[in-house]
């Protein structure tokens, strides 16, 4: 019986989507956020839509994710109505958090009395409550969170967990979800699906019987020992503190609409609109953190050939490389070396340094690629994670569409690359996202080939303890936020994919 | 004009350096060296020490290594040769010219004379050439082969090919080692007698000693000199262990 149970619990793993995505994901998926992306045309180019819209204020500050709780007995619905509000919810990046993904890991002796349904999955002892917790508010808190993935046929925690990030919206789903005091108070809407026990019963016995292949005798023995008491002495009386009540559960779509608009409300309460906020803001700070690559003659013969629009793109790939290589090694001096003594051969000891951390890189696709080649050439190993962040048109707000990044980057240096900064939102954005993953800013060194005035202080008014480093200083951006004189589109101009070519 | 000739010559360099064949007498030189000698040599006005960050130490720490694999020595070599070159390529003359951006506006920036071309002394100094080729993909590069006896500290010219025009080049002369001076000045006189200026010779080295510096600069004190670092001791095993072939 213990397969069957976990088919039941594929549909309420704990994940995050995108509204325009499929609702079914795939449960084998294992590491970072899935996130799939609609794709849309335009002008022959194909965009991508769906990205999670900026979720913090233009001083890089996080908001915390607005979190719904939804309780109710076994079999009443909580699932069709947590699909429901986040199909109308119309809110890119909603995460679903479900209390199966935390129960306890069984002793063999318990496995052995689940095997003949003589463990109770029911009660609240059953829950690691406080991992629970814990989760919620780090999720809550836009922190990176590992969910353990609960394998029901061994009743003890896969190997490996599912990573979920980035949600502005979370729904919390479980049996016991509003029992428990701590959780409650992360929440900010608790919704209680009450549907008739009869209903639950008829709707427990089909599924059990006609999808799971159980015997009607268990499945009422199950019913009657476990599920109904905990109904009656946990679930039921938590009813009293939900904020809402839906009876009928996922038919009730007055109820689910009401909900909806009420999270409309709130949500557009804390929109942001970066991009436009960092265009006129003009805050001038110290630029302690801004570090230029020196200006030799090399470098502005450099520069000469990748700003000439006439350049050809031999040319101005080889020169991409050259600046990159040394905008890298530039960077890589700002580790913290140690010192460090060797043997020689002549057989005197040398007095040397070493780099003693970890190292990583992220790129800022698709321009940050520039600068891969260079930081692979001189840090041989060196693992590199990847941040898509695409501009949309209509809000001209970054986006953040596609994230993969090493497992061990918050104990690592990183460093974050991009060819160009303009206004600096997409750095911001990329920024942000290591922060949520705990990455310290002293440890993110931000490269870039040319950067704008205004984004070096938008970036650096947001996160001052992060070393901005680049070859050159642009004085303004324009309207269409190119950088003046700039360069245009490098990754344009870099993989060829501009119009012209 | 294709110059292609065999030189045969013996050049004494007894006048500044004194016998430096064993070991002892390299620690008995460096216990006698004071800081007010040292930032004497380290003040010459045409020696250019590359500014040496946490990165560029640990490059040299990993190359002198006397326990580094092969494998890393090269990678490391290549990379600190990298650096070396990105600065000497920097002493090549320019002139002004302004470009238009993909913006529509005016950016002004520089080109390099055409006139430049590298020299690298064999066999050391061609470890340096696959870098100058990463950073100026066209160079046209001469060799210079010099043996130098080390039991008399006679330094042989054996052969030598440079690029045509080469009184017109700036040169850039490749060798990763300084430490008698003798190898280096035998191949500056080399060029100096196929008409190239002393002012238009740029050093590039990666490792030398103070005494090879006060030997090169003062007999040829218009050449430019870059390194990455002047010390005590050099690590003469680069070309042995870049090569694999002692």
């Amino acid at each position: 019986m213990t397969t069957s149970r976990k088919i039941s619990t594929a549909a309420r793993s704990s994940e995050i989507w995108s509204i325009s995505t499929d609702m079914d994901s795939d449960p084998e998926e294992t590491d970072n956020t899935p996130l799939d992306q609609s794709f849309g045309k335009k002008k022959k180019r194909t965009i991508y839509t769906a990205g999670r819209p900026p979720w913090y204020d233009s001083e890089g500050q996080g908001k915390e994710a607005f979190v719904i709780g939804l309780a109710g007995g076994s079999a009443s619905g909580k699932t069709t109505v947590a699909k429901k509000i986040i199909e109308s919810l119309n809110v890119d990046w909603v995460g679903l958090l479900s209390m199966d993904s935390f129960y306890k890991v069984l002793t063999p002796e318990q496995h052995e009395a689940a095997a003949r349904n003589a463990y109770d999955f029911d009660h609240p002892d059953a829950f690691d409550f406080e991992l629970m917790a814990t989760t919620l508010r780090n999720l809550k808190n836009g922190k990176r969170v590992d969910v353990p993935v609960y394998d029901f046929a061994t009743h003890s925690r896969a190997k490996y967990s599912r990573t979920m990030y980035g949600a502005n919206v979370i729904l919390f789903e479980g049996i016991l979800s509003l029992v428990n005091k701590e959780l409650r108070e992360l929440m900010d809407l608790r919704i209680f699906v009450d549907t008739d026990s009869d209903i639950r019963l008829a709707r427990r016995l089909r599924r059990d019987i006609a999808e799971r292949g159980r015997d009607l005798k268990g499945v009422l023995k199950q019913y009657n020992t476990y599920v109904k008491p905990a109904f009656q002495q946990y679930i039921e009386p938590s009813l009293q503190y939900a904020h809402i009540v839906v009876p009928r559960g996922g038919e009730n779509t007055v109820a689910i609409q009401l909900i909806v608009q009420h999270v409309k409300d709130r949500l557009h309460q804390r929109g942001f609109d970066v991009r436009s906020k960092l265009l006129s803001e003009q805050a001038s700070v110290d630029h302690d953190s801004l570090k230029i690559l020196p200006e030799t003659k090399q470098v502005c013969g450099m520069h000469t050939i990748i700003r000439n629009k006439d350049s050809n793109r031999d040319d101005f790939v080889f020169m991409t490389n050259r600046l990159a290589c040394l905008v890298i090694e530039y960077s890589l001096s700002f580790l913290p070396f140690e010192d460090y003594t060797i043997d020689t051969p002549q057989g005197v000891p040398y007095n040397g340094k070493k780099f003693t951390g970890k190292l990583c890189g992220v790129t800022i696709l698709r321009a940050g690629e520039v600068l891969e080649p260079a930081l692979m050439s001189v840090c041989k190993d060196v693992t590199i994670g990847k941040i898509l962040i695409q501009t949309n048109d209509q809000t001209e707000n970054p986006e953040l569409h596609f994230l993969r990044l090493p497992g061990d980057i918050s104990s690592s240096h990183v460093i974050l690359m991009d060819a160009t900064v303009a206004t600096g939102a997409a750095a911001i954005m990329a920024i942000r996202v290591l922060l949520d993953h705990d990455v310290p800013q002293e440890r993110i060194l931000f490269v870039s080939i040319i950067a704008s005035k205004l984004g070096i202080q938008n970036v650096a008014y947001a996160f001052p303890q992060i070393k901005i480093i680049t070859t050159a200083l642009d004085p303004t951006v324009n309207d269409s936020y190119h950088i003046l004189p700039g360069v245009g589109n490098y990754g344009d101009r870099y993989f060829g994919t501009g119009s012209s070519d | 004009m294709e110059q292609q000739e065999e030189e045969e010559e013996c050049i004494s360099s007894a006048e500044t350096s004194p016998s430096l064949s064993p070991k002892n007498a390299l620690l008995t030189m460096a216990g006698n060296m004071d800081e007010a000698y040292k930032s004497s040599i380290l003040s010459f006005p045409n020696l250019k020490l590359l500014e040496c960050h946490g990165q560029i130490r640990e490059l040299q720490t990993i190359i002198r290594n006397k326990s580094t694999t092969r494998n890393e020595f090269i990678f490391c070599a290549d990379r600190l040769i990298r650096i070396v070159v990105e600065q000497g390529l920097d002493c090549i003359p320019t002139y002004e010219c302004t470009v238009t951006t993909p913006t529509g506006m005016k950016y002004t920036g520089v080109k390099f004379e055409k006139m430049t071309c590298a020299v690298s002394i064999v066999r050391s100094g061609e470890a340096m050439e696959k870098g100058m080729r990463d950073c100026f993909r066209s160079i046209c590069i001469g060799k210079i082969l010099i043996k130098r006896d080390t039991d008399t500290n006679v330094a042989r010219v054996y052969y030598a090919k440079f690029p045509s025009k080469i009184e017109h080049r700036t040169v850039l002369l490749l060798y990763p080692v300084l430490e008698t001076g003798a190898t280096v000045k035998a191949a500056v006189k080399v060029l100096k007698d196929h008409g190239v200026q002393e002012k238009n010779i740029v050093f590039v080295n990666l490792f030398s000693s103070f005494k090879g510096v006060e030997s090169l600069l003062k007999k040829y004190p218009e050449i430019t000199m870059l390194t990455s670092e002047v010390h005590e001791f050099c690590p003469n095993h680069f070309g042995q262990k870049y090569f694999g072939v002692s």
